[in-house]
């Protein structure tokens, strides 16, 4: 009887191999695909039933994304809520189980998440390894929040209610305003995420870095600089007919005027398309102004900035293929020329820090929940955009476009303010408006490009709406 | 023993670091410690040669138990009382495993009783048929006795293990005897197969009609073991083989709730919110437990419906992981194997069938279920020894336990007195 005894008994180590090889199938070999299963909602579960970091604004205090405890009949679960709102959607982003994330909620889930990354100090080692609760990181922007809520405002109550806004710091790089309207609410993604993706003017892009626009005038600032470091003074005279006849193009100014014999320095202040034109064709040529969109930043991607931007891009065809009427085009920002707010306020930024491109920057530092700094990214030079002395004589031309054009909508009482102009044709509506501009133009705090789609003459668009906001910043402190 | 009751402590201590949780009143930690570790004592006093490792595994795996119910349980809404339950029932059937080894060290008299304990068992499982008994999930397996409810079939198998014991070790060597072949077959004789066949299937019947599928499966297979350990007999295999599939086949065709069964084995994406619902969810907390288990507490193994009874398995696997569910497995093994030497050992027929049966009867029990709940095989409910919440359960396997440590306390005392010689039970026949 034993025998049979002892072979049953192998029967039932047989089956308990037979568990642990069903164990190791689930466990090991199909886990992966187990957990990614859409019916299995552990992965959303486990992201919801974690607090993730706050996201703060500038200041270190203003709570741009926090989560809310809620009891459940599971256990609490997290809300992802956003206090503020539309002015920082776009930046902060959303966080929603079904319809994934954007922005800094994205780009810093590694910091934010309490569960995914590596522990980073002690307290958050002890914690993962007893299992206890894990708040993730704090994430601390570059953002300057009362600048940021009022450029929302003014985009927002803009003639279209359509565009951007872009202000940094040019000696850091860091950004303290990206506003783009029309915007949404994140805190209530989860039921509005259809209407808002289905909705005609576009809510859910970020029109101040993933749109696209012929830029016009702001151009020429890449277009002097080029010019200059072409040899070109700025008290060289040109002629300026009205026109300028290319095979298969014909170069007229803007409003139809002419200006006759002016400086370059008038003509960039005039914005004459006809010298810009005549300068690029005849001295500077398309590979110059090529190279030095690409200095400035034309054609980069900028994939390590934490939010997707669209490059900006001079045209589809190189230099060399171009005909004169392309090039006569590009010298003022028309033609295939296609950039965005974020851009040109890097070009503005470079042009008033001497010539240094400064690496963007929109996360100051991250800290752990008890306020240790984890990471805190120094300003750094991303590019020698162009020599010292040549962005010395642009801003000084900067100057001028406000002084000898006349605005005296961007002047600023006892300061010195640069910039230039934009109305850039669409081809399809009104021109949009831009303004590009920085000051103290002697010793420049902020940077700014503001972009209104279709918003008509900059001068009567961008140009005063960048000019309440610089002035908020820099003599009230907003 | 020691070891064990740490492991367990370790686990609480765990769980209330974890989950924040109200620590269970730490007086009934104290004892439960106390009173398996009395048991444990009282056992080798009273049968001092008894198996020693028998007791250690029950308190690492009924600790275990309590752990993962206190986890499952402590912040659900009506629930949290579970695992102090649980407990009290651990008390229970430590209480009645003391009483056993007390004053049933001469346990072969109740074999002078098999047939008033086998018409007992039908008369305990058809009890449910009674008006005092009640339905759970579609499977009429419960009394309500005022104060208490029961599960009688889990103390009906074991009554059916000592009658199959003193029967077959009573009539094993007529039935082993050829009387006439059919087919090439050869048949065991009639006369003497009857009263198993009639208990077997009146058993049988009944829980079938009660819907009680693992039970079922438990009450065709332990016998059919035991027949074929006490005979030798293949013949029994196959004939019980081709019974099986016969039957499965016909329980197949008739019963809606088997065929449900079968299909969500089969195919639980056709309706993953409906009938593939528990088998899925069981399924991804296994997956999501991977090598070393999320720990204990950071699950998500209540979305198991009944987790902390049938699917207690999947929480284990899902929490500690291939290496703790492969432990635990081990741990179960490790029981059979004591169980199955046991029998080895035992001098007389009936007592090394009652140990073997019981044996079977709990490692197949823990083969269906672990086996049910990773979709090896189709789910069958019923609880994982020890481990599974479940009053009934819990005491009738402390019995068992009993049972298993007063067989093993004669052989032992056997040997000990030098009465027998014997070869190492392993060695080849």
């Amino acid at each position: 009887m034993n025998a049979h005894l002892r072979r049953t008994f192998y029967l039932f180590v047989a089956g308990f191999v037979g568990l642990v090889v069903m164990l190791v199938y689930w466990q090991v070999y199909s886990r992966e695909a187990l957990a990614n299963n859409p019916e299995n909602g552990f992965q959303t579960q486990r992201s919801v039933s974690s607090p993730r970091g706050l996201i703060l604004a500038g200041d270190g205090e203003t709570v741009l994304a926090k989560s809310v405890k809620r009891g459940t009949a599971t256990g609490p679960v997290y809300d992802r809520t956003y206090p503020l709102g539309e002015p920082f959607a776009s930046v902060v982003g959303y966080w929603s189980t079904r319809y994934g994330a954007t922005g800094i909620e994205i780009s810093n889930n590694t910091d934010l998440s309490s569960i995914a990354g590596e522990p980073e100090t002690l307290d958050d080692l002890i914690n993962r390894a007893t299992g206890g609760p894990q708040p993730g990181n704090n994430v601390v922007l570059t953002l300057d929040p009362g600048l940021q809520e009022l450029a929302y405002q003014e985009i927002s109550a803009s003639s279209t209610g359509r565009g951007a806004v872009v202000a940094l710091n040019p000696e850091t790089g860091e950004i303290l305003a990206m506003a783009t309207s029309p915007s949404f609410d994140p805190s209530d993604i989860d039921e509005n995420y259809p209407d808002l993706a289905n909705a005609p003017n576009a809510p859910l892009v970020d029109r101040a870095t993933q749109s696209l626009y012929p830029p016009g005038s702001v151009f020429k600032v890449i277009t002097a600089a080029a010019a200059l470091e072409a040899g070109v003074s700025p008290q060289q005279t040109f002629f300026d007919s009205g026109t300028y006849e290319l095979p298969g193009y014909t170069v007229n100014n803007f409003e139809g005027k002419d200006y006759g014999e002016v400086t370059f320095t008038r003509a960039l202040a005039y914005s004459i398309n006809v010298i810009f034109a005549k300068i690029a064709v005849n001295i500077v040529g398309g590979e110059a102004i090529t190279q030095m969109a690409i200095n400035f930043g034309f054609g980069d991607p900028y994939d390590d900035f934490p939010l997707p931007v669209s490059g900006s891009s001079v045209n589809s065809l190189p230099p060399e293929q171009w005909t004169t009427g392309t090039l006569a085009q590009t010298a003022f920002g028309q033609g295939e020329v296609q950039t965005n707010a974020f851009e040109m306020a890097l070009v503005a930024g470079a042009v008033a820090n001497d010539g240094e491109l400064m690496e963007p920057r929109i996360v100051r530092e991250v800290r752990s929940p008890d306020g240790i700094i984890l990471d805190n990214p120094t300003p750094s030079v991303r590019r020698q955009a162009l020599p010292q002395s040549t962005a010395s004589t642009l801003n000084e031309m900067m100057q001028e476009v406000v002084i000898q054009g006349g605005f005296t909508e961007a002047q600023i009482e006892g300061m010195k303010v640069a910039g230039k102009t934009g109305t850039a044709e669409s081809g399809n509506g009104l021109p949009h408006s831009w303004w590009i501009t920085f000051a103290p133009a002697d010793d420049p705090k902020i940077a700014m490009c503001v972009m209104i789609e279709n918003g008509g003459r900059a001068d009567r668009g961008a140009m005063p709406l960048a000019a309440r906001l610089m002035k908020a910043y820099l003599e009230d402190g907003v | 023993m020691i070891l064990a009751l740490l492991v367990t402590t370790l686990g609480f201590a765990t769980l209330i670091f974890v989950q924040e949780a109200a620590s269970p009143p730490l007086v009934y930690g104290a004892y439960y410690a106390g009173t398996l570790f009395m048991l444990y004592l009282g056992v080798r006093l009273f049968l001092p040669h008894s198996d020693v490792l028998l007791l250690p595994i029950v308190t690492l795996l009924t600790g275990l138990g309590l752990v993962m119910i206190f986890r499952l349980t402590y912040n659900v809404e009506g629930a949290q009382k579970l695992a102090l339950t649980q407990a009290v029932w651990i008390l229970i059937g430590s209480g009645a495993m003391f009483l056993l080894v007390l004053f049933f060290r001469n346990y072969d008299r109740i074999f002078d009783y098999k047939y008033l304990l086998a018409i007992a068992a039908v008369f305990l499982i058809a009890s449910t048929f009674t008006p005092l008994g009640y339905s759970v999930n579609g499977a009429r397996l419960w009394v309500d006795l005022g104060p208490v409810n029961f599960q009688p079939s889990e103390f009906a198998r074991i009554a059916l293990v000592v009658f199959f014991a003193g029967y077959l070790a009573e009539k094993r060597d007529v039935m082993a005897a050829t009387s006439r072949s059919f087919l090439g077959v050869q048949l065991p004789a009639i006369k003497y197969f009857g009263p198993v066949a009639l208990v077997w299937a009146a058993s049988l019947g009944l829980l079938v009609f009660e819907k009680d599928l693992g039970s079922s499966l438990l009450f065709f297979a332990v016998p059919l073991l035991m027949l074929y350990a006490a005979t030798g007999r293949t013949a029994y295999v196959l004939l019980g083989g081709i019974l099986f599939t016969l039957g499965s086949f016909v329980t197949f065709l008739l019963f809606e709730h088997v065929q449900l069964r079968v299909q969500s084995w089969l195919d639980p994406w056709r309706d993953p919110d409906g009938t593939g619902f528990q088998i899925l969810q069981s399924i991804f907390n296994i997956a999501d437990g991977g090598l070393l288990g999320t720990g204990l507490g950071a699950g998500f193994a209540q979305t198991i419906p009944e987790v902390e009874t049938d699917f207690v398995f999947s929480a284990i696997a899902s929490e500690l992981g291939l290496l703790g569910a492969t432990a635990v497995l081990l741990a179960f093994l490790a029981f059979t194997y004591r169980g199955t030497k046991i029998a080895l050992l035992a001098e007389d027929d009936a007592s090394k069938l009652l140990a073997y049966g019981l044996t079977a009867m709990f490692a197949l029990q823990t083969l269906i279920i672990v086996g049910g709940v990773t979709k090896a095989i189709p789910l069958t409910g019923i609880t994982l020894p020890f481990v599974s919440y479940g009053g009934s359960s819990v005491v009738g396997n402390f019995i068992l336990t009993g049972l298993l440590l007063l067989v093993s306390e004669r052989a032992g005392r056997r040997e000990a007195e030098g009465l027998v010689y014997r070869d190492d039970p392993w060695g080849s026949p």
